[in-house]
């Protein structure tokens, strides 16, 4: 199986090149920043990890698989004493004080961070512009975006700047910007990675993800990921899943994909043929393919984006100013909440938060809030009934192709409704992958909840179909 | 009389209106047919078990961690925060 982990950790354990040698090449990359995937560079930890393990080697000590590794974190992921600013003006100085559960595996398994990477502001966005550090530019045409929110992860790994990253998905940041930038991305079923240390936008539906250039290193990083930890309640105990488990798909008789998608005016020409072309490969291979009924495309948005806004004003009320954080003085305390608000949180962060209490006041919470977790429910309703029709839903990532930079923050609207694919996995907490074929933008390969393993069989079966 | 407020207050944010691109998501919703509209029904709440909640115990911070948060403080004086006066009429 492809894997850009396996044949890196044998070249270090062949001394082929140094694990510092290897860190600072990739640091000489990223210190470019041509791609405005950068928020901060954490050479001096991640040198100081890389001669440790060249120590190890030069002993002839066994190291382990990902020891070693060179990877991203999205700039939403706590690291202690580095800088932790989710790409906001609020926070552009605030240092974590202690380490996500998730990176913490990682940096347990010996994978050495060496960046904190650009997104859209505490996640508030689908192009990686609403940042401070600068759009972020495709990795394939630079005029285009990067995709969102985590498009710094995804841009990194596509240039090879990072081995792996690790995005954070709420309604489709880690899918749709590896759609844009032609690598794999999961959002693994809720729960299985703690979310602890992660900071909150949608707690719902918050995940982390790892990105990667192929189904075998997502593999690896999400087995050392996943798992029950206290910190996090919703979090469960789970299975590694084996190499071996995921390279017979013979177990896959029916793949379903959702009508309304298709059908939808706002699809584009191209992906909607090449995503019918797929359909027919997938069919050739005597596998049953099952036209399933959904909800449309702006119920799904709207229900999405109705308990994402409610769910991030309640998270970020925590952003004042008073503990930490850009503090604006002012007469007394409520004054200098508003103002550090006001003058730290961008557009679309505001625009959210407005929107949140909106739907959480009296008298807007029974006919816009409660009616949204109702028509949450019949989705993943909907979604039950379809796991018993098939073992497999594919879909398009997204309707469009990548904007040009600066289009989309003009229009927030059209931004929202260019999840219409991603956030109704979201809302049902299930595992969805986004695979680098397909569509020009990809295809996502969703499972039932907690069986993120069909998913990445399914992908492992697609590699060599389409 | 109950005491309206406004999105503004309610966001501590000065000047903060509701948006037309936000509110355009909030009439699907209001023009949705949802088949359930009872959500305290419903199967899907990440509800923990009772028998599965962590001990309830303080769990004392590193001196890293401590050394940080205090780093944090956008004013202090002393090793201690400092925050605004609250003046309320």
């Amino acid at each position: 199986m492809d894997s850009q982990i396996h044949k890196i950790h044998q070249q270090l354990v062949n001394k082929e090149f140094s694990c510092t040698n290897l860190v600072q090449e990739k640091l000489n990359l990223l210190k470019q920043n041509t791609h405005n995937t950068v928020n901060n560079l954490l050479d001096n930890l991640a040198l100081n990890l890389a001669a440790k393990v060249d120590a190890k080697i030069a002993n002839n000590e066994p190291i382990g698989l990902l020891e070693g590794i060179p990877f991203g974190i999205k700039d939403v992921y706590m690291v202690q004493g580095t800088f932790t600013t989710a790409s906001s003006n609020l926070l552009k100085n605030y240092k974590a004080a202690y380490t996500a559960t998730a990176i913490q595996k990682l940096l347990d398994a010996g994978a050495i961070p060496i960046v904190k990477e650009n997104c859209d502001s505490f996640g508030h966005g689908s192009s990686s512009e609403n940042t401070i550090f600068g759009a972020v530019k495709n990795a394939i045409n630079p005029d285009l975006v990067g995709g969102g929110s985590s498009g710094g992860s995804a841009v990194n790994v596509a240039k090879d700047y990072t081995v792996f990253s690790i995005g954070g998905d709420t309604g489709g940041s880690v899918r749709q910007p590896a759609g844009y930038n032609h690598v794999y991305g999961l959002k693994p079923t809720y729960g299985r990675i703690s979310r602890y240390g992660l900071m909150a936008y949608a707690s719902s539906t918050d995940c982390v993800g790892p990105i990667a250039k192929s189904v075998g290193d997502i593999l690896i990083v999400l087995n050392v990921m996943s798992g029950k930890d206290a910190k996090d309640q919703t979090s469960y105990v789970s299975e590694a899943i084996s190499e071996e488990s995921i390279l017979n798909s013979t177990d896959i008789k029916s793949v379903g994909y959702f009508k309304s998608f298709i059908e939808s005016e706002a699809i584009d020409s191209k992906i909607k043929a090449d995503f019918l072309a797929t359909i027919e490969k997938i069919k050739a291979k005597n596998i049953e393919v099952k036209e399933l009924d959904f909800f449309k495309s702006n119920i799904l948005v709207s229900t999405y984006y109705t308990l994402a806004m409610a769910e991030t004003a309640s998270n970020l009320s925590r952003l004042d100013g008073s503990n930490y954080g850009n503090r604006i003085d002012n007469k007394n305390l409520k004054e200098s909440y508003a103002i550090t608000r006001s003058e730290n949180f961008s557009e679309e962060t505001k625009r959210r938060i407005v929107g949140g209490n909106q739907v959480l006041s009296q008298g807007f919470s029974d006919e816009i809030y409660l009616k949204g977790l109702a028509l949450r429910d019949a989705i993943s309703d909907n979604f039950e009934k379809d796991f018993k029709e098939v073992d497999i839903i594919v879909s398009p990532v997204t309707p469009n192709t990548p904007p040009k930079i600066g289009n989309s923050l003009k229009d927030p609207h059209a931004m929202y409704l260019s999840d219409a694919y991603t956030v109704g996995f979201s809302l049902g907490q299930l595992p969805t992958l986004t695979i680098p074929q397909g569509t020009e933008t990809g295809l996502q390969i969703t499972a039932a909840k907690n069986n993120d393993e069909l998913v990445l069989k399914f992908a492992n079966f697609l590699k060599d179909t389409i | 009389m109950s005491k309206i407020m406004t999105v503004d207050i309610l966001s501590s944010i000065k000047g903060a209106e509701p948006s037309e691109a936000v509110n355009k998501l909030f009439d699907v919703i209001k023009n949705a047919n949802a088949t359930n509209n009872n959500s305290l029904n419903n199967n899907h709440n990440n509800c923990v078990s009772l028998d599965n909640l962590r001990d309830d115990v303080v769990i004392e911070s590193s001196a890293i961690e401590k050394q940080i948060i205090v780093e944090n403080f956008p004013k202090e004086k002393n090793g201690y925060l400092v925050v605004s006066k609250v003046i309320e009429a």
